[in-house]
């Protein structure tokens, strides 16, 4: 009974006149022969990525140990400390000498540093072994408490000039993925979410439509080595011959990245 | 596609016209959509020239063709649910159906009775549930075994062997109302 069922479905499957697009037929045997042509990528391109991966863990560990000893000091003071010292707060505490810079790991704490606070220290002693040591504090903490707010305004100054950069960024800055969906297409195509890229398309977005530097999805695609991503672009009519601000064309982005495979592919779709 | 590997283009030629038609009716079937089919047929045989330096002849090639045109499909399967209704995506088979049943070679009686049976068991296998239906396909089409078919659709043995039985149960059944 099972073969009765396959041979009326292979016999129904023979009968029945629809067949592929001769279009696809040609555009894909084109294709396999153009990458056919294309000279192999050398295998040391391709372990690449693996010194850079261990060489960037590498990095990231270091960072971690040096790090490390600064964040679980218990002693450390805190940035937030250092920049909001209240007014009632005892003025002795004297200045180390890279004022709110948290200490290197194995310096004393600054609560046991050996100069103590002036209201601490017994009046006799203080005048008669610390007394430029009591003066130079006594300056000193006017000083720290100046730097203080020295340091606020200028936080509040560097915190004005960021903001007006960031203004001034984004004034310049294309949309952000969310909101303008030729920027998530553009984004989806550059990371290779196939599956994204597909369901924008699906929408009304203009396939090439460019970044503020006049880069187009396929562009973007091509330099990061997207292969798939350029042929689903390719194959929803993306312009080959695109040219963003710098004169780039999506040829010469595959070129500079060398993805043979993809200038193949390109260069099938009419790039020139 | 070890010569197509090495750079010999007639054997990519060779492979794909030995595979297309069952590829894409493999994708027609499920998608019940022409154009989808052809879309994702051109997706798939990129995909298979791109790659195919990456396959290891240790795996059958018919395997890995049909794991490539399945994953494709479910991509596009998603894709298209959250842009489309289904209805639009059924409206072909209806199509397919219709062209079957007026063959302009329809002279004689035994012909007709059997494009009319073909016709019938196209629009029933069309009509099964998505996953009786990919199953059935990659059995007939891509000539898989129950394991083969596990492993791409990602389910399990005892799972794609029963969705095997019952399309082959409701296909059966189909047909003998028919008869």
């Amino acid at each position: 009974m099972t073969e009765d069922l396959d041979e009326i479905y292979r016999r129904a499957s023979a009968l029945d006149p629809s067949r592929p697009s001769e279009a696809v037929r040609r555009k894909v045997l084109e294709h396999a022969a153009a990458l056919a042509a294309a000279p192999p990528r050398p295998a040391a391109n391709r372990a690449r990525w693996r010194p850079a991966i261990f060489g960037t863990l590498a990095a990231a560990g270091l960072a971690g140990l040096l790090i490390m000893p600064r964040v679980f000091n218990p002693h450390a003071p805190t940035e937030s400390a250092d920049t909001s010292v209240p007014a009632e707060a005892p003025p002795a505490v004297a200045a180390p000498p890279l004022a709110g810079a948290p200490p290197l790991a194995g310096a004393p704490p600054v609560n046991s540093a050996p100069i103590q606070p002036q209201n601490a220290q017994p009046e006799a002693a203080a005048r008669s072994r610390a007394q430029p040591n009591a003066r130079s504090l006594v300056e000193a903490t006017p000083r720290t408490a100046d730097a203080s707010r020295q340091g606020a305004s200028r936080l509040e100054a560097a915190a004005k000039s960021g903001a007006a950069a960031e203004n001034t960024i984004a004034s310049v800055q294309p949309a952000s993925p969310q909101a303008d969906p030729s920027a998530a297409l553009r984004q989806a195509a550059e990371t290779g979410d196939i599956q994204k890229l597909r369901a924008i398309l699906g929408t009304q977005v203009g396939i090439d439509a460019p970044d503020a530097r006049g880069r187009t999805a396929l562009m973007l695609a091509a330099s990061r080595g997207q292969a798939e991503s350029v042929d689903v672009l390719l194959a929803h009519g993306a312009d080959p011959n695109a040219v963003d601000s710098d004169g780039r064309t999506p040829l010469k982005a595959a070129l500079a990245a060398d993805q043979p495979a993809i200038v193949a592919a390109l260069r099938r779709a009419g790039a020139r | 596609m070890g010569r197509y590997a090495r750079g010999e283009a007639a054997a990519f030629e060779l492979l794909y016209r030995r595979h297309e038609l069952r590829v894409w009716r493999y994708l027609q079937r499920n998608l019940k959509n022409a154009a989808t089919a052809d879309e994702l047929m051109q997706e798939v045989w990129f995909a298979v020239a791109r790659d195919a330096s990456r396959y290891l002849p240790s795996a059958r090639f018919t395997t890995w063709l049909f794991s490539i045109a399945h994953n494709r499909m479910i991509d596009s399967i998603r894709t298209r649910r959250r842009h489309m209704s289904l209805e639009s995506l059924g409206h072909e088979s209806e199509e397919v159906t219709r062209q079957l049943t007026a063959d302009p070679g329809a002279s004689p009686v035994a012909a007709a009775v059997a494009r009319d049976e073909a016709a019938a068991l196209i629009r029933a296998v069309e009509d099964l549930p998505r996953e009786q239906r990919e199953a059935f396909l990659l059995q007939v089409e891509g000539d898989l075994d129950v394991e083969e078919i596990a492993r791409i659709t990602g389910s399990s043995f005892e799972t794609t062997k029963s969705r095997l039985r019952y399309a082959r149960t409701k296909l059966r059944q189909m047909l003998k109302e028919y008869v």
